[in-house]
């Protein structure tokens, strides 16, 4: 038997411009839970499309218990009993649970379903692994972890004993992470190989055996993970010592800049509303964080708040002034910096250069534009600037389109432009989603940088660590309503995510 | 070193993208009049009225049927005409005007395929008021601004129908395009059916108005007239460049430009970044409105055409042909220019096949036609050039 089962050996891959995986070598052992670490734009999705069949590599070979094996499609890869989680579940919202689970696999008869025997199956994986689903239910009314345990099943189903897990536990709360590790641990005493991509330090120290890391492209090499600490690990990653922790002094709360009272703002996707009579207030030179699981209204809080959205009632003070009924602009000059959500879809125009980005608000200034018409050159020197205090690379500096930038890059570029307006409540909803750790700690720094010079931040993050390390307060957001207040020196992370899950919750009093 | 320096020239030159276009528009237009060609042979051969020597003179005119003088003896003459230059201009001019409609919509990302009704909704409101105003009262020159604004103003408010409804109801604006077009070309028949501009003096002319030089309205020649002599061309193509010239500095140099342009290419973000984008998207369909309804005003108020105002049946093909005018030009509003013109010397090449062959000018409408499909496909020839320069430059690196 040979010591590995599968070997990734010398593997290149390019793209028009870019070599995404440089000469690199993946040995996977049977049975250890193996973790892929990297930066965004490291190589990782890349290196598993290729295991997986999506691309083929340019140079390298792939072996299956020692033999060399051509993997030209999805198919090849699931004979070879090779499964994925990605990171965007592949599920089908109005079929059942059951039925997504065999999709594509489905034992017939005659050519007519037998789902009887499928279902017997799925239901003995189900016990002998302690996944719970309800096979019944259709996807859309089961939660994100249920989901996530149907995508697993389905490996499960196909017999797949080479699982890619790619980031599973972005979209899980603590609770639902520890489960998945014990789950994953599991698969491993059953002699099923793991490789599970993800950037979350914590999370391969407490559950892998071995880790490799990329950067750039190239392997930097794989590492017992027993052998190295949390911050050799950072360090190979980002290829500079990064510090994980971010340091901050006291916060020194001065006067109210944001006061909401009531707010309450409808549902797109159903009639109850969103966001239920919420009231909070951010003083200046503090972090007030939103925490809670994605869908519990803290989309629809931030819309209400900036005006993306009409709040049916309640009202909102900015700096003094009621900006309840007020357009964007309004409060946007009123003084309000929004780093929004969904970069592509609110953050740029992606067919607008870099420069255009950096004045979507301030295009209209005296400064940029002189009886209507735009003065290029002032736009040219204030995206210069910005670029380089904010360190914004790309391909052609000011004029390169918006669309061909990493994710990290446009971000930031975001960042830049929202932060140099210099207002005084910053609103950041998820702002390093998808960064590297690198890229985090920098947003980070900038947040607090802000704060100490006395912005009022609001920050709605979804992760954890991020809400822990950054908050001077925390709100956490359950059903559209605000359940708990929590100071984070005297929490940690099982009572907020008890909140999170609604299984706790304060008596609703005067704040 | 000297090559070396000329080659890495080359690859600049085409590596910019307004190159791409220009290269992928001309392979458009190559590929269009071969297939011209082709269909011009296919039917000579078919034909026992026509002759080899036939064919030769119907290919000779799709590419040369601008310089074409007609019979010199028994074969045909080419040489500078400047009739034909002149009435290619004329020709030119909605053409170009209609070709911005649909650029400047494109360019905000609205597809204004409504470019025919808000042409025809200009087109009665000037004919309407060249031919009420009295001129013994206003001078002639009043009424025709008046006329033209009207046109522009009724074209705008046509635009802004379907505008309304994407900004409010998020209705699609091709739907509501196609449907208002068919609205304009009943309510247009309806009203002059019910009108007194019906042309009923000459003899055997049914379904037309007057032309408005019965008021004394005519688009004035600006000298144009007095170059081409004996052509229809006025004014009117000066000033269509003009308004050509304003549009490109409108949609690039202005801030009203940019937020069109954010509106069109991301809603959300200039909604996010405060930007008012239902006013925007209205104002875009007012603009693209405005502009066909200008093509009309100075179509119809040069003087001497005839509305066949009996339209209910038919589009006017001037509005649907802005859409290709607008694709070769890649919805660049100074490149709409020489598609206009483009278009409109296909066009005077159809009509000299007419006059002049036993062919019809049925084959530039088909090379028009092949030219629209392959503009549609300019993605892809652009693609094709870039894969083409990456093999060469591979090729140059290997040796």
């Amino acid at each position: 038997m040979p010591e590995y089962v599968i070997e990734m050996n010398h593997i290149r891959k390019e793209f028009p411009g870019i070599v995404a995986n440089d000469d690199i070598t993946l040995k996977l052992r049977k049975g250890e839970i193996h973790a892929l670490l990297g930066e965004n734009g490291a190589g990782k999705s890349t290196l598993m499309s290729v295991l997986f069949g999506l691309y083929q590599p340019e140079k390298g070979t792939i072996k299956k218990d020692g033999q060399e094996v051509k993997i030209e499609n999805p198919n090849d890869a699931t004979e070879l009993g090779i499964g994925m989680v990605h990171q965007h579940f592949k599920l089908i919202d109005v079929f059942t649970v059951l039925d997504n689970i065999i999709l594509g696999a489905e034992t017939t008869k005659f050519g007519f379903l037998k789902k009887k025997e499928a279902r017997e199956k799925v239901a003995e994986l189900s016990e002998r692994y302690g996944l719970k689903v309800n096979l019944n239910a259709k996807v859309e009314d089961i939660t994100v972890g249920m989901q996530q345990r149907v995508e697993i099943l389905k490996m499960l189903y196909r017999d797949n004993d080479i699982l890619i897990f790619d980031e599973p536990t972005a979209v899980l709360t603590p609770q639902e992470i520890d489960e998945l590790m014990e789950i994953m641990r599991g698969f491993a005493r059953e002699g099923k190989s793991i490789l599970f991509i993800t950037h979350k330090l914590n999370e391969i120290m407490a559950v892998s055996d071995r880790v490799t890391v990329l950067h750039k492209g190239k392997c930097i090499g794989t590492v017992n993970t027993k052998d190295v600490t949390k911050s050799e690990l950072s360090t190979m990653m980002v290829g500079r010592p990064v510090q994980l922790e971010i340091t901050k002094g006291e916060s020194r709360p001065t006067d109210v800049v944001l006061s909401v009272r009531d707010l309450t703002v409808p549902s797109k996707v159903h009639k109850n509303d969103a966001v239920r009579s919420v009231s909070f207030d951010v003083r200046g030179g503090e972090i007030v964080c939103i925490a809670g699981i994605d869908g519990n209204g803290q989309t629809e809080l931030v819309q209400g708040l900036t005006g993306l959205e009409k709040m049916s009632r309640g009202s909102i003070t900015l700096c003094g002034s009621d900006i309840s009924g007020a357009s964007i602009r309004k409060r946007s000059v009123t003084g309000m910096s929004h780093i929004p959500e969904d970069r592509h879809k609110h953050g740029l125009v992606l067919d607008y250069t870099l420069e255009q980005n950096l004045v979507l608000q301030k295009y209209k200034d005296p400064q940029f534009q002189r009886g209507g018409f735009i003065r290029f050159d002032e736009v040219r020197k204030y995206a210069d600037k910005l670029i380089e205090e904010y360190d914004v690379r790309s391909g052609q500096g000011a004029v390169t389109t918006a669309r061909s930038m990493s994710g990290g890059n446009q971000q930031k570029a975001i960042i830049a432009r929202e932060l140099d307006r210099d207002a005084p409540l910053i609103i950041a909803v998820q702002p390093t989603r998808g960064l590297d750790v690198g890229a985090i700690e920098h947003i980070h720094r900038q947040l607090v940088h802000e704060r100490d010079r006395g912005k009022a931040v609001l920050l709605v993050s979804l992760e954890l660590d991020e809400v822990m390390s950054l908050a001077d307060r925390i709100l956490v957001m359950y059903e559209g309503e605000i359940v708990g207040e929590l100071d984070p020196k005297k929490t940690d992370a099982q009572e907020l995510g008890l909140y999170m899950s609604g299984a706790k919750r304060e008596e609703k009093g005067e704040q | 070193m000297y090559r070396l320096d000329k080659e890495t020239g080359k690859q600049k030159f085409f590596a910019g993208d307004g190159t791409k276009s220009v290269i992928s528009a001309l392979i458009s237009i190559f590929i269009g009049m071969l297939v011209g060609t082709l269909i011009v042979v296919f039917v000579g051969l078919n034909s026992d009225g026509i002759s080899a020597k036939g064919i030769l003179e119907g290919i000779k005119l799709i590419f040369l049927g601008l310089f074409s003088t007609g019979r010199d003896g028994g074969d045909l003459s080419f040489g500078f005409n400047v009739v034909n230059i002149g009435n290619m201009l004329f020709r030119a001019t909605p053409l170009i005007l209609t070709g911005l409609s649909v650029a400047v919509a494109f360019k905000t990302g609205l597809f204004n395929i409504g470019a025919p009704g808000q042409y025809l909704m200009g087109t009665a409101a000037s004919i309407c008021i060249a031919l009420s105003v009295p001129t013994s009262s206003v001078p002639a020159g009043i009424v025709w601004v008046l006329a033209f604004c009207g046109g522009i103003l009724a074209g705008a408010l046509w635009g802004a129908v379907p505008g309304a409804l994407k900004a409010f109801l998020n209705i699609n604006e091709v739907i509501t395009c196609i449907m208002t077009n068919w609205i304009a070309a009943n309510l247009v028949t309806w009203f002059f059916d019910k009108s007194n501009l019906k042309n009923m003096t000459e003899a055997g002319k049914v379904g037309y108005t007057y032309k408005t030089s019965v008021n004394g309205v005519q688009t004035p020649g600006l000298g144009l007239d007095k170059i081409f002599a004996g052509s229809q061309v006025n004014g009117g193509i000066i000033i269509a460049v003009i308004i050509a010239v304003i549009m490109y500095v409108m949609m690039s140099k202005t801030t009203f430009g940019y937020e069109l342009k954010a509106c069109g290419a991301n809603r959300h973000a200039a909604k996010y970044a405060g930007i008012n984008d239902k006013k925007n998207i209205i104002l875009s369909m007012v603009i693209a409105g405005g502009l066909s309804g200008s093509a009309a005003a100075l179509y119809w108020l040069s003087g001497h055409t005839e509305f066949y105002w009996s339209t209910y049946q038919a589009l006017p093909a001037v509005g649907f042909n802005g859409i290709p005018v607008a694709l070769l030009a890649a919805n660049n509003p100074i490149a709409v220019i020489f598609s206009g013109c483009f278009m409109s010397i296909l066009n005077i090449a159809g009509m000299q096949l007419k006059t002049l062959t036993a062919y019809n000018e049925y084959i530039t409408d088909i090379i028009i036609a092949t030219i629209v499909y392959l503009s549609a496909f300019s993605m892809m020839i652009k693609t094709i050039i870039n894969n083409v320069q990456k093999k060469k430059s591979e090729k140059g690196g290997e040796k």
